[in-house]
This record gives structure tokens, sequence and C-alpha cells, in this order.
């Protein structure tokens, strides 16, 4: 199986006060650190083929954004599957232990008799332990889901675009982040160009 | 929007892995069989199943019409079960307007078309039960010494023979009409490439999923439930429904591997298809247990002694080891090895689960109906005793008939259906990562 944990030291390190993001190699000529790299696109097939390229050209941290979902898309990223349903499976399974041993626990410190029937019996316990499972799976994939995306979040350097603003209409956008180990501004701005980007930017963070 | 942008990169040839022409898929020599292929096996499967079913009257003689009436109940049930849940599979899929599952559906349909036969199967059967002479009658509330008992009278309105019988034809020719619709629009539109075909099996399967809902749930009363007539549960239909449809996916998970194994539907269907089939396979032994579990806790809490023999008889005298087993292997084993992405994608992955399945399904069906000739029987009678080898020849001999008819039917036409508006769709299909 073929997982990968898309989120790096520093992603965490903006969601905990006292810990210090390791400051950007590229500065802007006003002083500011580079988030990124963004270029634009008119159609869905120019973005598709040019994110095939970034792919192929081995950049590991950049999105493709899109007014609409693009079908294959992800292929053409090549995004690797998530290790969202092994957090899920696990915490589900762990769940469902839970909900059986907290039953026995209880039934053995407080044996209560209900309606004749046995205190060991195996099928109250089901649903209960049923039921748990299912709720830390659940909540599981949420959380697990979010903290994979870095959601929650109240802002992010994106949005210091103008431009970008258009990916909510009619604009396709690749944006290459500098933290990605292979990041530098001309190349990367060489590579989008190549690739049919309309327009090229740096954004500030 | 997003359909425009597919078919706008499909043209441009902009996906990353190699995508072979529609023309080169849809060539006669992936998507047909060899003329004659598999009509040896055929006879094969036929001739033997003959054979047993012959070894199966035999057997009533040595040991009386019960048994072999009960072995044989538990064949047809399994093969009637296999193609009513094709027929669902057919109209849920045109229900929803699904699209990657058009390559498939051809097999279902083929599964589906063989319903003629399971209800050719199922007369004599049927006949047998109501000529026969009391003390060979499989039934219970059907010899004339039951009807004196209190229950039966009370229920006598509904479990009398002459209604029994109306019942049973309507039954039958509502699965018969459906299916016959069902197959004939499929085949009509191979032919003239009619898209309107598409919208008219969609609208007949709309009243078709309710009178094929309401059949099913009356045929498995009347058929396996009042086999014990003084038992009832609301969720008996629901669990004969989950089997069914549990066995029908591993059918068609089977020929769709042995086709492919014979080098035909190659990149017509691929793992991607494979898939989403293991995904539903899985979601239907889910179901199982989920309805299996809940009819019996039910029972088991309300604790009415009508209902509770039903599980007490399968809870004694060596039925037990059955009953858990069933739990482990029609639910647990596909259940913990179908999570696994790797095994739903593979071609004899998938098969191998999928006989697993029809084997928990057919212990299935026998559990349901075995106990009720046992409890009354000498132990040398019991699972295990001297009649095992009545209920091996008479299961082995319905199956081999139907899966016998099955090769023919598959071979005799085209594996997909042709000139379906969503085959792009289904050729093109992919999972998200």
């Amino acid at each position: 199986m073929n997982f990968t944990i898309p989120f790096t030291l520093n992603d965490i390190a903006d969601y905990i006060p006292f810990l210090k993001r390791k400051p950007g190699r590229y500065v802007t000529p006003g002083g500011k650190e580079v988030h990124a790299v963004l270029a634009e696109f008119k159609t869905p097939a120019d973005v598709y083929h040019a994110a095939e390229k970034v792919r192929d050209a081995g950049y590991k941290r950049w999105d493709v954004h899109t007014p609409f979902p693009i079908h294959g898309l992800e292929h053409a990223m090549g995004i690797q599957r998530t290790i969202l349903p092994l957090v899920s499976g696990s915490i589900g399974l762990g769940g469902a232990a839970f909900g059986l041993v907290l039953q026995w626990w209880i039934t053995k410190d407080y044996p209560i008799v209900v309606q004749g029937k046995p205190f060991a019996a195996w099928e109250p316990f089901t649903p209960v332990t049923f039921e748990l499972g299912i709720l830390h799976c659940a909540f599981a994939t949420l959380i697990g889901m979010l903290a994979l995306n870095g959601l929650p979040r109240w802002h992010h350097p994106i949005f210091n675009s103008d431009r970008f603003l258009r990916c909510s209409d009619d604009r396709f956008f690749i944006a290459i982040d500098a933290a990605d180990a292979k990041f530098e501004p001309n190349a990367v701005r060489t590579l989008l160009q190549s690739a049919g980007a309309g327009h090229v930017e740096l954004v500030e963070v | 929007m997003s359909h425009a942008t597919t078919a706008q990169l499909d043209t441009h040839g902009g996906h990353d892995h190699h995508e072979p022409d529609a023309r080169v898929l849809l060539s006669r020599e992936n998507i047909y069989v060899p003329e004659g292929a598999g009509i040896g096996f055929s006879n094969l499967a036929l001739g033997a199943g003959g054979v047993c079913l012959l070894l199966t009257a035999v057997g009533a003689v040595l040991h009386g019409p019960k048994h072999a009436l009960a072995s044989y109940l538990v064949g047809v049930m399994a093969v009637l079960g296999m193609s009513l849940g094709a027929m669902f599979l057919v109209m849920v899929q045109h229900l929803t307007n699904a699209g990657w599952t058009v390559t498939i559906r051809r097999q279902c349909e083929n599964i589906m078309a063989l319903l003629p036969l399971a209800v050719a199967l199922l007369i004599p059967y049927l006949v047998l039960q109501l000529v026969l002479p009391d003390d060979m009658k499989l039934v219970q509330w059907m010899r004339s010494d039951m009807k004196g008992d209190y229950l039966l009278q009370k229920k006598a309105a509904y479990l009398n023979e002459t209604f029994f019988a109306i019942r049973a034809v309507l039954y039958v020719g509502i699965w018969l009409f459906l299916a016959h619709r069902l197959w004939n629009h499929s085949v009509t539109q191979d032919r003239t490439g009619d898209r309107t075909e598409t919208a008219k099996a969609r609208r007949m399967s709309t009243w078709g999923m309710f009178a094929f809902a309401l059949s099913l749930a009356f045929a498995s009363f009347d058929w396996l439930m009042s086999l014990d007539f003084r038992f009832f549960s609301t969720m008996w239909p629901v669990y004969i429904f989950a089997g069914a449809v549990f066995s029908s996916l591993g059918v068609l998970a089977i020929v769709l591997s042995t086709l492919r194994t014979f080098g035909r539907l190659t990149g017509v269907v691929t793992e991607e298809h494979y898939h989403d089939l293991g995904k539903l396979m899985f979601s239907f032994s889910v179901f199982w247990a989920y309805i299996a579990f809940s009819q019996y806790f039910l029972i088991w809490y309300s604790n009415i002694p009508e209902e509770t023999a039903y599980y007490f008889r399968r809870m004694t005298g060596g039925w037990e080891s059955l009953s858990a087993f069933l739990a482990f292997g029609h639910f647990g084993v596909p259940f913990f090895i179908l999570l696994f992405r790797n095994v739903k994608k593979s071609t004899i992955g998938l098969a191998a689960v999928a006989v697993w399945m029809l084997f928990m399904h057919i212990l299935d069906i026998f559990w349901i109906v075995r106990p009720m000739v046992y409890a009354s029987t000498p132990a040398d009678q019991m699972p295990g005793g001297i009649t095992i080898w009545l209920d091996i020849v008479a299961i082995a001999g319905v199956l081999a008939i139907f899966a016998g008819a099955l090769v023919r039917k598959v071979s005799s036409g085209v594996l997909i259906p042709l000139n379906d508006p969503r085959q792009s769709e289904a050729l093109a299909h992919r999972n998200y990562v």
C-alpha cells in the first residue's frame, strides 16, 4: 500500500502558538516571504495538462484550484492514496473494543438482572459495541479529514492574490508552494509558462 | 459542465495511463465468446446435474421423500435467489441511471434470464407439496392432521392450499414478466441502437421494483417461513433478499472473472469495475449480517415461544456449530477480506471470495430449511449422518444444471450491452484515488 502523509512539521507549527515556523527561503523585493507561485489558466483542459507536467517535474507540495470538479484531475496531479482509511479503521475497531470492554466491566462490577437474561450474554452487548465502533469511526474520519487538509484555518496566504478570486468564477489556477523541496521561483515560473499558463505571479505570505 | 469537460479531455488523449481506442475495446474478439466455447462444460454440467437429481430421487426412496424434498428445496431456493438477486441488480442499475455498470449489466441480465429455469426447477417441488400424501409432505401446515391446530386455524385465511397455489402463480408471473421485459429492452437496443429503450427500461423498473419487492417478500413467507407455520418474523423477507443479492453478486463476480481469465472484456471490465463490484459484495455481506442479527436479537429479547422455537431448534442438537459458522463465514470472512482494496481489484481474489460467498449462501438456505425436517428424525439422519449424501447430490444437481445453463446463456450472445447511451462512461470508469 502506498500511503503518503500530506503535511510537514511546518504545517503543525501554524496551529501551535509557541512553535515558530521555519522562515521561507525566498523573499520578494518588498521584503515579504514568498508563499507560492500562482499560475492562471483559461480552460480545464489547459490546467489538466499543466498539472500533468508539474507532477512529472517532481513537485510534491502544490495544488490545483478550479471553479468546479474536473474528472480525473487527481490522477493528472498524481495524488497518492490518503492514510485516512487506516485512521478510520483502526479508531473504529478501537471504539468497538472499547464499547465491549465498557459493558463487560460495568456488568462485572454492577450486575443487574434484566428480563431474566444471562449477565454475560453477547446479544445485548452487540448494538452498543457496533454503535460505539461506528461513532468512533465517524469522528475519526471527520476529524482526520479536517486535520489532513489543514482545516480549520482562519486565512490562507493564497487569498493575497486578487486574480485568485476568479477561481470561483471562470479561471483555473496552479499554485506551487514555496515549501516544496524543489521550489525555485524562476524555474517554477518557466515550467508553468511552458505548460501554457496565461499569467504567473508570486504570492506573498 | 463536468461532462463536457471529460469529453474535451478525452479527445485530447490527456489521460496519463494508456487508454485504448473504443473500437479496439469493442472488437469482436473482446466482447464475444468464440463459437461453441463452453458447450462441452455446459453439457458436462447439465449431464452431471441430471444424474445428481436422479440420485436424489433414489434418495427419496431410501430415506423418505421429506429429506429429498428438503434438500432439493435448498438447491432451488439458492438458484432462484441468484436469478432474483440479478433481476434486482438490473432494475437498480436502471433506476439509478448507473453509468459504470453498463459493461457488467449484460452478465446480470444473463443470470436474470435463467429465471424460467429456476421456476421450472421450483414447480415440481410445489406440485409435489400439494399432491403428496400427508406423511411425505415437508410443509407441515398442508397436512390434514395439522388442520385442527389453533394457530393454523387463525392463519387459515392465508395459509390454505388454494390461495398458496394462486399466489405462487402470481409471483412467478410477475418475475417472468419483469425479466422478459428487461431482457427485451436490452437486446432490442443491441440490435436497433434505439436510446428510448434505456428510458423504457428505467420507467418499468420503477413499478417493477415495487412488484419485485412485494412478490419476493410474500414468496419468502410462503416457501421458506411457512415451513414452520407457527413462526413469524417481519424481517424475514429482508433477510432472504439480502442473501439473494449477496449470492447473485457472487455469481456475477465468478462469471466476469471467468471471462476475463479467458481473455475477454479486456479494458471493458477493468479493475476499477472490480473495485466497485467488491464494494457491493462487501456491503451486502454487512447488510445480511445486520438483518440476520436484528431478526435474532428482537426474537431473543421478546422471548415469545412461537418465535424462539425457530432459533431454539437451530441452537441445539448440533446446529449451534453451523449457526456460529454462518455468522463467521457469511459475515466475518468476507468483511475482513474485502476491506482490502487489493483483493477487490484482483480477478482471482474477488472470484475466490465469490466462491466462498456462494458456499455460505447455500449453507444459509440449508440452515433455514434443513432443521425443519431433522427436528423429528433419529440422530443417524442428522447433518453428518447418513442423509448428508442426499443433501450433497440434490444441491449439487440443481447448481450444476443452473451452471450449465448459465454457461450456455453467457456464450450465446454479446458479453456487454451494445449501443447503451452510457457506454462511454462505463468504459472510462475510474474510482477516485
